[in-house]
């Protein structure tokens, strides 16, 4: 299919507050985002012509936020609605193949819906992982260096050679990657042999370092992770932050960069998408 | 003494009061026991009024006029200084003064800024205070129909490490309030999705037992979808949106009208403080804009100081109109509540919307979808009274020109200051200068601010171009301003800033107002930014003793004189009074958020260092001004002698800097203020990690400590390439621009007539990094 073609569903809730930015990166590229109320796809106080259908659609996002006020858990609230009104299109959406993408609020939200990782099927009927508490206990504003370590599988960093380091701002409070400590080891290994794992956090020798180059105590460094196959993908940085160099923190230093380090991944989905469908 | 509450015999509590037989101590009594901190003369034009009206007022009655009277309200003891120095200051690019100021930012678009104090709540309450400061002053800039895209929070508490024993009665540690406070504007702002991009946080005795926070929001507009803060026809039907009413908040006004005492907060915990929620703020902000978008809006007021109360009379009377209410319709949080409470309460997340009856529905439908209550609560009438009923019942009928004629004052006040008259301390040339540099660096005043910096979201929206923090990753320093762009497809920005001089204010209140306009003008200038107006919030102790309202009325002078030979309008402002307690007033603090014009923000600079080899060059002219500079205050010394501003040099140097940040000339630039020149060109090392050599002897004059520590205003530092140097100094034609350095080595070092000091960067940047992290806990 065209660019042009790819329609986009950002969805929102009350407190989702990067619909916006994120709108804006799938629309630079030539495709066609809409921000999507969840109240629209389940036709609650709606008008017919606000009504919509998620399997119209190419691409499902979550934007980042704090959906429901996180409170509770981060992203448990969203990801109850959204699991408990449109689970069977959900499945069958991610089932054919069409990507979703969650960011930051919106990797929790598909974690706690069972999307990601899920071991045992397509959905999870429980979260198998939890994106817990930083470390620091804090919230934490700022860039972090991922390296790209996944094989080939997650549509959204195809077009990002293995092992590229690129620079993206994190913003999040619960952001700490974390499995049941008795299951641990087995499902890493798990995600690495299905290659699910995606970006590590690293340092500016693209070593593994500890806080604050990990921002949150993240397990093995994981900030960012996709299904086994391939097309749900959920990270707690933003590329939609760095869709241009200058949105680079130390942009002034190297003005003449133009492109930045997060387009590759809207630039990757948008490529698999006009290619597959 | 009798008792003139008389309870009427409705089905609801409603009282009569009976003031028109009541003798001037008995009506002082009423304005104390019904909480309207109103005094006698005021309670008396109240009195006259109703003999007039040949009736008694309602409690509900009683309570509008106490809100509506209140300092907070109608600014009764500063208008007659605001209206002569800052409101007279005429720009074209004024579009509006409404709850925010409404300014031109290019063909199409207009943005809104406004900073106010959430002091008094902080103070007793300080996560829920400042989180409600946030939401409030985000309604201030929503209300015009802007979408709000930056917060502002310049923060002023007692030293973190007072000792516990040092920590008058009834007052909270400044390190329980700084967490709170942090907490809050942290929880509320990030959750609402707008970013924290400007501050400044500092720490003085004086604010131990009144601390001041102020918050401050930009937004952006469409010119078409621009709201006024009024009703529009004689058909408008109000519209309350938002949030139910409740208890929270009640007498939030009249409580930051007076000073703070030991036991406030038992009396006010109950209910002063309000409740933010920013999770219905969130998508009320969405719906407010979408119906101003659409074009079903004929006004747009936020619920704030006063509650309904204020709203109501003031869109009215902007209309030319008067208002009926039917209270019962409010939403409530709770059951039971008095019908004056309803009216005065100051609950939060609340909107008023005007809209014609024919667009109600639309209306109501757009805030559905978003899960907002949206309730039609009154409509417009052509008299101009405002009339409010419960059950059936009148509970409240007042004329409006009555209502909103608040009383004004010139109380008196006194222009000399004894700090003014005290004499310079003489003080010894420090023997370890390593020591007193790396002791000024990693003061609470001077060192990192990360700890607070890193815990707002400051590039949510992904428009913070310039962020507060400039480097290199992981080793970025203080900017002097952040630049936002507001628009998708146009590179013109606006670079947005924080000015507080209350160390100078405290000892020459007309020098300090001067040097805030300076500082700010300093910042925007220093990443490229024309300055182009500002909004002020004034903070002082109480006006009715006439060395604070002297002391308010020159620092007023002060910005008043430079805000008009610069051309700055003021489209907006707040003033604070009533800052102190029993024991202390706090230092006077004039604090400035300013907004200055990127034209293209790909030419703006940052204040890190960028290439070995560039030289460093020094603009303006350093004075032995040591009057409330850090050193001085890590000295225990003291001078009156204050920094002083030539507004002329300043325009000039402002027209060169921004001409060679423009042509391309400069890598880095940094304005020079707290700690000096020492701390500046340290920063902007630890931003560059890089190294620095300064001569400082082309500074003739003065003794090496002033040169390296003196806080003179007017003064930057600029990086420029050697190549460019030429070109750079045509510009400073009659100004001082003097090369002092290179950028170099691994290394900051200075040098004076054959005296040299030179520290390690991993030293200097261990210095200044850890205080506040070693203080308020966590990793740095």
């Amino acid at each position: 299919m065209r660019i042009e073609d790819v329609r986009i569903c950002i969805l929102y809730i009350e407190g989702t507050n990067c619909e916006e930015e994120s709108y804006w990166c799938f629309k630079r590229l030539g495709a066609k985002p809409e921000k999507v109320h969840l109240k629209q796809l389940i036709g609650m106080d709606t008008y017919d012509n606000e009504k919509r259908d998620l399997l119209d659609y190419d691409i499902v996002m979550i934007p980042g936020g704090f959906s429901s006020g996180d409170y509770v858990r981060a992203g448990a609230i969203l990801g109850a609605r959204v699991k408990s009104s449109l689970e069977a299109e959900l499945v069958k959406f991610g089932k054919e193949g069409r990507p979703m993408l969650g960011i930051c609020n919106g990797f929790q939200v598909l974690v706690e819906i069972g999307l990601l990782p899920s071991f045992d099927g397509f959905m999870s009927p429980v979260p198998q992982a939890v994106l817990a508490t930083n470390d620091s206990a804090r919230f934490e504003c700022r860039p972090s260096l991922l390296k790209h370590e996944n094989r080939g599988n997650c549509v959204f960093t195809r077009k990002l050679p293995r092992g590229d380091v690129i620079v993206n701002p994190v913003a999040h409070a619960e952001g700490k990657f974390v499995f049941p400590k008795d299951r641990e080891e087995e499902m890493l290994k798990k995600m690495e042999e299905l290659d699910m794992i995606v970006f590590r956090y690293v340092d500016p020798e693209g070593e593994y370092a500890g806080y604050f180059w990990n921002p949150n105590g993240s397990l093995d460094n994981i900030a960012g992770m996709c299904n086994s196959e391939g097309n749900i993908f959920g990270m707690m940085p933003h590329p939609e932050r760095v869709f241009y160099g200058y949105q680079h923190p130390d942009w002034t230093r190297e003005k003449s960069r133009e492109e930045g380090d997060g387009r590759v991944i809207f630039e990757s989905v948008l490529d698999y998408v006009t290619k597959k469908f | 003494m009798r008792n003139l509450f008389h309870k009427k015999d409705l089905p609801f509590e409603l009282f009569e009061v009976d003031i028109l037989s009541a003798t001037d101590e008995e009506l002082q009594k009423v304005s104390d026991e019904a909480g309207l901190a109103l005094n006698t003369d005021e309670m008396q034009r109240i009195q006259a009024y109703f003999k007039s009206e040949g009736r008694n007022p309602t409690d509900v009655e009683l309570q509008s006029l106490g809100q509506a009277w209140s300092e907070h309200c109608c600014y009764k003891s500063s208008k007659v200084f605001l209206k002569e120095y800052l409101v007279s200051i005429e720009s074209d690019d004024v579009i509006d003064r409404g709850d925010a100021g409404v300014v031109e930012f290019d063909e199409d678009h207009a943005y809104a800024i406004r900073i106010e104090s959430h002091n008094h709540p902080s103070a007793v309450e300080p996560y829920g205070g400042a989180a409600t400061g946030i939401g409030g002053i985000i309604r201030d800039v929503l209300c015009m129909g802007a979408q709000p895209i930056a917060l502002i929070d310049p923060l002023h508490f007692g030293p973190l490490d007072l000792r516990y024993r040092d920590l008058p009665r009834g007052v909270k540690h400044p390190r329980y309030l700084m967490g709170g406070v942090v907490a809050g504007i942290r929880d509320y702002g990030n959750r609402l999705g707008i970013p924290t991009v400007s501050g400044a946080v500092l720490f003085d005795e004086g604010y131990i037992g009144n601390c001041i926070i102020n918050v401050g929001c930009v937004g952006i507009a469409k010119k078409k979808n621009l709201a006024r803060n009024r009703v529009k026809t004689e058909s408008d039907v109000f519209i309350l949106v938002g949030g139910r009413t409740g208890r929270d908040g009640i007498h939030g006004v009249t409580f930051a009208s007076v000073e703070l005492t030991e036991d406030m907060e038992e009396e006010w915990r109950g209910g002063a403080v309000q409740l933010g929620d920013p999770i219905l703020k969130e998508p009320l902000i969405h719906a407010c804009l979408e119906v101003a978008e659409r074009g079903l809006l004929n006004g747009m007021k936020d619920l704030g100081g006063g509650g309904l109360s204020c709203v109501v009379g003031e869109m009215a009377l902007a209309g030319g109109f008067g208002a009926e209410v039917d209270l019962e319709k409010v939403p409530l949080k709770e059951e039971g509540l008095a019908s004056w409470e309803v009216w005065v309460s100051e609950s939060q997340e609340r909107m008023m919307l005007a809209v014609d009856p024919e667009n109600v529905d639309k209306v109501l439908h757009i805030f559905k979808l978003y899960d907002v209550l949206a309730t039609p609560i009154g409509k417009v009438i052509k008299d101009k009274i405002v009339r409010v009923k419960y059950q059936g019942e009148v509970v409240l009928e007042l004329d409006l020109d009555f209502l909103t004629a608040g009383p004004e004052y010139c109380r008196p006040f006194v222009t000399e200051f004894e700090p003014m008259k005290e004499k310079e301390t003489a003080l010894d040339e420090p023997e370890d200068y390593e020591r007193v540099i790396l002791g000024v660096l990693s003061s609470q005043n001077v060192s990192s601010k990360e700890w607070v910096i890193r815990q707002y979201d400051h590039e949510i929206r992904a428009s913070t171009i310039l962020k507060p923090l400039q480097g290199r990753i992981g080793l970025a320093c203080h900017g002097d301003a952040a630049v936002m762009k507001p628009l998708e497809h146009s590179n013109r920005s606006l670079a947005i800033t924080t000015a507080t001089t209350p160390q100078y204010t405290a000892i020459n209140p007309y020098l300090g107002g001067m040097s805030v306009m300076d500082e700010m003008c300093r910042n925007l200038v220093a990443v490229g930014g024309r300055p182009h107006s500002f909004s002020n919030c004034l903070n002082f102790g109480n006006p009715e003793k006439p060395d604070r309202l002297g002391a308010f009325r020159e620092t007023v002078r002060g910005i008043g004189e430079m805000a008009s030979e610069l051309g700055l309008p003021v489209p907006s402002g707040n003033v604070s009074f009533y800052n102190e307690t029993s024991f202390a007033p706090v230092k006077p603090t004039p604090v400035i958020l300013g907004i200055g014009i990127v034209e293209d923000f790909m030419r703006c600079v940052t204040s890190d260092f960028k290439k070995e080899g560039s030289l460093i060059y020094l603009i303006g002219e350093t004075k032995k001004e040591m009057g409330g500079s850090e050193y001085y205050r890590l000295r225990s010394a003291f001078s009156p002698a204050v920094p002083a501003v030539d507004v002329n040099v300043l325009k000039k140097s402002m027209n060169a800097v921004l001409s060679s940040i423009d042509d391309g000339l400069v890598r880095a630039c940094h304005d020079i203020s707290h700690g000096g020149l020492a701390v500046a060109i340290s920063e902007m090392c630890l931003g560059g990690n890089m190294g620095a050599t300064a001569d400082l002897s082309a500074i003739g004059g003065l003794r090496f400590d002033y040169k390296l520590f003196s806080e003179s205003n007017t003064r930057w530092l600029m990086e420029v390439d050697p190549e460019h140097e030429k070109d750079m100094l045509s510009k400073f034609d009659g100004l001082s621009a003097h090369r002092i350095g290179e950028v170099s080595g691994n290394s900051v070092s200075f040098s004076d007539d054959g005296m040299r000091i030179e520290l390690s960067l991993e030293d200097v940047r261990k210095a200044w990094t850890n205080t506040l992290y070693e203080l308020m806990g966590g990793m740095a």
